[in-house]
């Protein structure tokens, strides 16, 4: 199957600019500035069928679209590489092995909006990560792909690699630009959009990193050619980060629609140890766990996962066998969100703690029979009240291990231990 | 003696605030830095901070003790932290902290006497597919048994 | 002002472009409950529990921070939004410490107020309440409770956008965040407990009022601060005759939403102290008891007997007392130099968002009225104190405070005949030949004009001890023996006859003066 974002991963040294060059690098960077309008770059990616590949797969030509051109202030750009998603590692990957592709992805989506400034927002614990992106932007400066008057044009262009100092909450757009303000990573209210009031007010676009490091790929090789793969509403390929019970953990590059089973039983080996699948969530923790007989006819693109009831998400497929403890699981995740709750508002800040409580005594034997409907209702309760889709993040898990595994959790509470064999 | 930067770290410190639009931007930059040069984001160096700034100082605090990265206590001179989410749980991240626990004699938040090394329990660290792993500084140790933890740690001095 | 029409609950209305949900709903009296929003402080959006139902939207929206837009129709009463109340009201129950019993925001408590008209549900959380710092002093005048906050943070928006002085800041992450000042910094600037006011839960209470009376006891009455003369607009509240507290009344002309820490708490020393209750009359041992009668007349023999008169009004007085002190002091003697108290003194930067230079909230009223001179307060007290006059008759003021005490002991001593009128014994009444009892602000109906030329009324919040007499009631005494009887029965009746007399009151009339206030050019309209 044709590899975009994987191509090269394995070529030793990819990470330089000269091995990256001769492998065509920094062609399309060029063709854009040199002989592309910004209106024409957009069109071409609206025509790729791009979709944002954070987790909220909203078509990146569109969102481009939204900047206003004749607005006065200074545009931005941010490549959002606070990948912090429970069961996600694909950026990473992307960013400490072809940190250019990802460079020259958001070059190209400045030059889009016109912004002369780009941020490339890296979480803080990505150490090995954030170097090698400041090395490749180091190398573009020296060879004059960035900066001033880039190739003759008069298009001047700073990339600045900002590091994150630890909360998954940055990953959302807005907290993330708070964050680049120097605040705490506070989301902020919409409307108004940061497509016209972004960072410091001014009209900005937040990319994921793997949005970007398709665009090298597609501007060589055109839409068209982009839009022939996957499906009609999911176009392209994605990288799918699996983990957990699974024979071949790792990042996976897949055309969109490929069928889900196929590809956990075929490319990723199937569960390990003789085991039973379970459940497996397919994309991120955020997202709905999908039983084994759920996934009998899914595919994986955006579409098709709704259907079954969940969200594509990130891509983190988080794979769990027979012994799998989903109280233990359920509760796993609920601190999570607990621990990483921004705070702000009410709904989010209160109840993911309280989820995570009642999660935690049943997991400890002082489970009440009343405790999942409650928590059901408390996720109801923060679902769609709440100033960003953190809320929803934290509620829509909650709410599904227990709808999926209800009997396991009924048995847990009567009595008052895990009722799993081992 | 009131504290600040050393002549060096304050040349770092203009470079990095020239580099962005707004001064404020350079925030957590300017903590890492501080960080780094005092080792840890006590009140005098939140004063301090907020001063070259130009900001409150509640204003920095607040900042600070947002991001879980900077630290408002000393800690060892290793900082272990062992990812507890869902995929390294499915791994055995479990038996990986209780392993560390039981070598160096400390629980989660404590530190050696030695003040060798500080054990936490962190969130998902963006490294699912080679758990159960764990990150001590600015390195990460990916794939551990309990056999590769203790030598990983018996290396570190 | 682009005309936008929407419909709230049905109910068709036309308001105007970029205003949002909430301030359209206020404006029209349509309660949507709110914890976070402030009309005088940016759009935080966390509390949630204005959300309400906008047709044709899947999600539930801020009222706060949704504007109107043309065909907008919203509902603040469907189930949906029934339900969320209860829903957000939940949650910021769940760790809120039962603290009804000890807490002093009872009976005004936004949580305890919503709860009863939008939730009464039984609780459902046992899992243990989240912990934080309780009656922790954030400054003099002030008190915060971590477990009773619930993060709103309208106290850390006040001080960076009001005051901007920063004190406060959110720390932590989830629900361990929590206010907090930097290390051992205070809060103490000079407009600190409006906090207190905007707090809509017990988290930041007044050190001042901490546990002193449950706030259904308290009576409430409109007045205007006797601080400076801002005017700022109050409300006195107080219990078993004594004052409790003052409270802001909003007043956008004036005060906006706010007064100041200093005339917040003004009322202890100028409604305190050891009150007089009775006339007395210097004898050879001292000040004696005397009737009403032997000391006015006493007063007047005295004056009228005297080669030059120095007569000093209170900032504190009321126009209409002003008034009658002018005719009295010029009747007694037509070259009497009369000035009401004036002395300024710097102002921060933070104090300038809201107080006057002066301690004197009516000396513009009062001087309109006529007490003043081309020398001015300064002028006066130079002179009275170099000894220039024989007699002086001082209302309300403790002169040994506008200078060097003892300098102003020894010429207030070297009077041949020195009558005081005051609420309370002081260093100045002390040395006086006569003290005549009288009331402070808080016992009085009267107006003030502040210094930008409000007419703004005062009413009586308390009554005074028995044996004082109102001011005016005094002066109108003392004209009576001075030949001129005018019978004067309420302040109403003095101000009518005030403004036949002063030009610049000439069109207004008392009735007009309202809550708000009337500009003296106003020509007569009331404050809208």
């Amino acid at each position: 199957m044709t590899k975009i974002l994987l191509r090269n991963i394995d070529v030793p040294d990819f990470h330089r600019l000269v091995t990256y060059e001769s492998a065509g690098g920094y062609r399309s960077w060029r063709r854009v500035v040199e002989n592309m309008k910004p209106a024409e770059l957009i069109e071409e990616v609206k025509a790729s069928g791009l979709r944002g590949r954070g987790g909220a797969g909203f078509p990146t030509g569109m969102k481009w679209s939204f900047v206003p051109k004749d607005s006065p202030k200074p545009k931005y750009l941010v490549c959002n590489a606070d990948e912090s998603e429970p069961g996600t590692f694909k950026d990473r990957l992307l960013i400490e092995r072809d940190p250019h592709a990802v460079l020259e992805g958001t070059l190209i989506a400045a030059y889009a909006i016109q912004s002369h400034t780009a941020f490339i927002y890296v979480r803080g614990e990505l150490a090995f990560g954030t170097t090698r992106l400041e090395q490749a932007v180091a190398e573009t400066y020296q060879a004059g792909l960035i900066g001033k008057n880039i190739f003759g044009s008069g298009y001047d262009l700073d990339v600045i690699v900002h590091r994150g100092a630890g909360a998954y909450i940055c990953g959302e757009e807005t907290a993330l630009l708070s964050s680049l303000e120097g605040s705490r990573g506070w989301p902020k209210l919409k409307p108004p959009f940061p497509a016209t009031h972004g960072l410091f007010g001014c009209p900005t676009v937040v990319n994921n990193v793997e949005t970007l490091a398709a665009l090298p790929w597609i501007l060589d090789r055109g839409a068209p050619a982009y839009a022939a793969l996957g499906t009609e509403k999911s176009k392209g390929t994605k990288l799918f980060s699996v983990s957990g019970h699974i024979a071949k953990p790792g990042v996976y590059e897949l055309e969109m629609g490929y069928p889900f089973k196929k590809f956990l039983e075929e490319d990723c080996g199937g569960v390990p140890n003789g085991k039973k699948l379970k459940g497996v969530i397919p994309g991120g923790s955020s997202m709905p766990v999908l039983r084994p007989e759920e996934i009998e006819n899914v595919n994986l693109d955006y579409e098709s996962v709704q259907a079954a009831g969940s969200l594509l998400g990130s891509g983190g497929v988080i794979v769990m066998d027979e012994t799998t403890c989903m109280v233990r699981a359920a509760w796993n995740i609920a601190r999570f969100y607990a621990h990483e709750s921004c705070g702000q508002c009410s709904p989010c800040r209160e109840g993911c703690h309280w989820m995570e409580k009642i999660f935690h005594r049943i997991e400890h034997g002082e489970g009440e029979p009343a405790d999942l409907d409650l928590i059901l209702n408390i996720s109801s309760n923060i679902m769609g009240n709440t100033i960003c889709p953190f809320g929803d993040a934290a509620a829509m898990p909650a709410a599904a291990f227990i709808k999926k595994f209800r009997d396991e959790f009924d048995a847990h509470i009567a009595e008052k231990r895990c009722t799993l064999a081992n | 003696m009131a504290l600040q930067f050393s002549p060096e770290t304050l040349k770092k410190f203009a470079e990095t605030v020239a580099r962005y639009p707004k001064k404020e931007a350079a925030m957590l930059s300017v903590l890492y830095l501080a960080q780094q040069e005092f080792g840890y984001l006590g009140p005098e160096v939140i004063a301090y901070v907020a001063t070259l700034m130009g900001q409150p100082p509640a204003q920095v605090q607040g900042v600070v003790c947002f991001y879980t990265m900077f630290n408002t206590q000393p800690i060892g001179r290793h900082h272990i932290q062992v990812c507890r989410t869902l995929p390294c749980a499915l791994g055995g991240a479990g038996r990986i902290t209780a392993c560390i626990k039981r070598k160096l004699g400390i629980d989660i938040g404590q530190t050696t006497a030695d003040g060798r090394f500080t054990l936490s329990e962190v969130e998902c660290l963006a490294s699912c597919g080679t758990a159960p792993m764990m990150q001590i500084n600015d390195d990460y140790y990916e794939n551990l048994n309990e056999e590769k933890t203790e030598k990983i740690l018996e290396s570190l001095t | 002002m682009d005309p936008v029409k929407i419909t709230i609950d049905g109910k068709e209305v036309i308001t105007s472009k970029g205003k949002t949900v909430i301030q359209v709903a206020d404006e029209l009296g349509i309660a949507i409950p709110r914890y976070c929003y402030h009309p005088k402080l940016s759009i935080a959006g966390n509390c949630r529990m204005c959300l309400v139902e906008i047709e044709k939207m899947p999600k539930l929206q801020i009222a706060c921070n949704t504007q109107v837009a043309e065909g907008m129709s919203v509902l603040t009463q469907s189930p949906k939004v029934l339900a969320v109340r209860k829903a957000v009201l939940e949650f910021l129950l769940i760790n809120h410490p039962v603290d009804c019993p000890i807490c002093d925001q009872a009976g005004e408590c936004w949580l305890q107020d919503y709860y009863m008209e939008h939730d009464r549900q039984a609780s459902r959380f046992d899992v243990g309440k989240v912990h934080d710092r309780k009656k922790t002093i954030f400054g003099p005048n002030i008190v915060f409770d971590g477990e009773r906050c619930i993060k709103c943070t309208r106290c850390v928006r006040f001080c960076q956008e009001i005051t901007k002085t920063n004190e406060l800041t959110v720390i932590n992450r989830s629900d361990h965040s929590t206010i907090a000042l930097f290390e051992d910094s205070v809060l103490d600037n000079p407009l600190s407990a409006n906090v207190v006011d905007i707090c809509p839960v017990g988290a930041l209470t007044d050190r001042d009022f901490r546990f002193k009376v449950r706030v259904w006891y308290l009576q409430k009455t409109p007045s205007i601060c006797p601080g400076c003369s801002t005017g700022c607009n109050i409300s006195v509240e107080s219990y078993q005759n004594r004052i409790a507290r003052f409270k802001p009344r909003i007043n956008e002309a004036v005060n906006s939403h706010w007064i100041c820490d200093e005339g917040r708490y003004c009322f202890h020393d100028l409604a305190g102290g050891e009150r007089l209750t009775t006339p007395l009359v210097r004898q050879e041992g001292g000040l004696v008891a005397a009737t009403w009668e032997q000391a006015l007349q006493a007063v007047y023999s005295g004056l009228k007997g005297s080669s030059s008169l120095a007569a000093i009004l209170s900032g504190r007085n009321t126009n209409e007392e002003a008034y009658l002190f002018a005719r009295l002091m010029k009747k007694l003697r037509a070259d009497a130099a009369l000035e009401v108290f004036y002395q300024e003194r710097q102002l921060s930067e933070v104090e300038k968002i809201l107080v006057s230079p002066d301690r004197s909230p009516n000396f513009r009223g009062a001087r309109d009225m006529g007490v003043g001179s081309s020398d001015g307060f300064d002028g006066l007290l130079r002179l009275l104190l170099a000894g220039d006059f024989a007699a002086a008759f001082i209302v309300g003021e403790d002169l040994t405070k506008a200078a060097d005490p003892a300098t102003v002991r020894a010429a207030l001593q070297k009077l041949s005949f020195l009558v005081v009128q005051d609420t309370r014994v002081t260093e100045t009444s002390k040395l006086a030949h006569v003290v005549l009892p009288a009331m402070h602000f808080g016992e009085k109906e009267g107006t003030y004009t502040n210094r930008k030329g409000r007419l703004q009324k005062l009413n009586a919040a308390l009554i005074a001890p028995e044996g004082a007499l109102p001011d005016s009631e005094i002066f109108a005494g003392l004209l009576e023996l001075a030949g001129e009887k005018n019978g004067y029965g309420t302040p109403g009746q003095i101000f009518a006859a005030l403004a036949r007399e002063i030009p610049a009151y000439s069109k207004l009339t008392y009735d007009a003066i309202g809550a708000q206030g009337i500009e003296l050019d106003s020509g007569g309209r009331a404050a809208s």
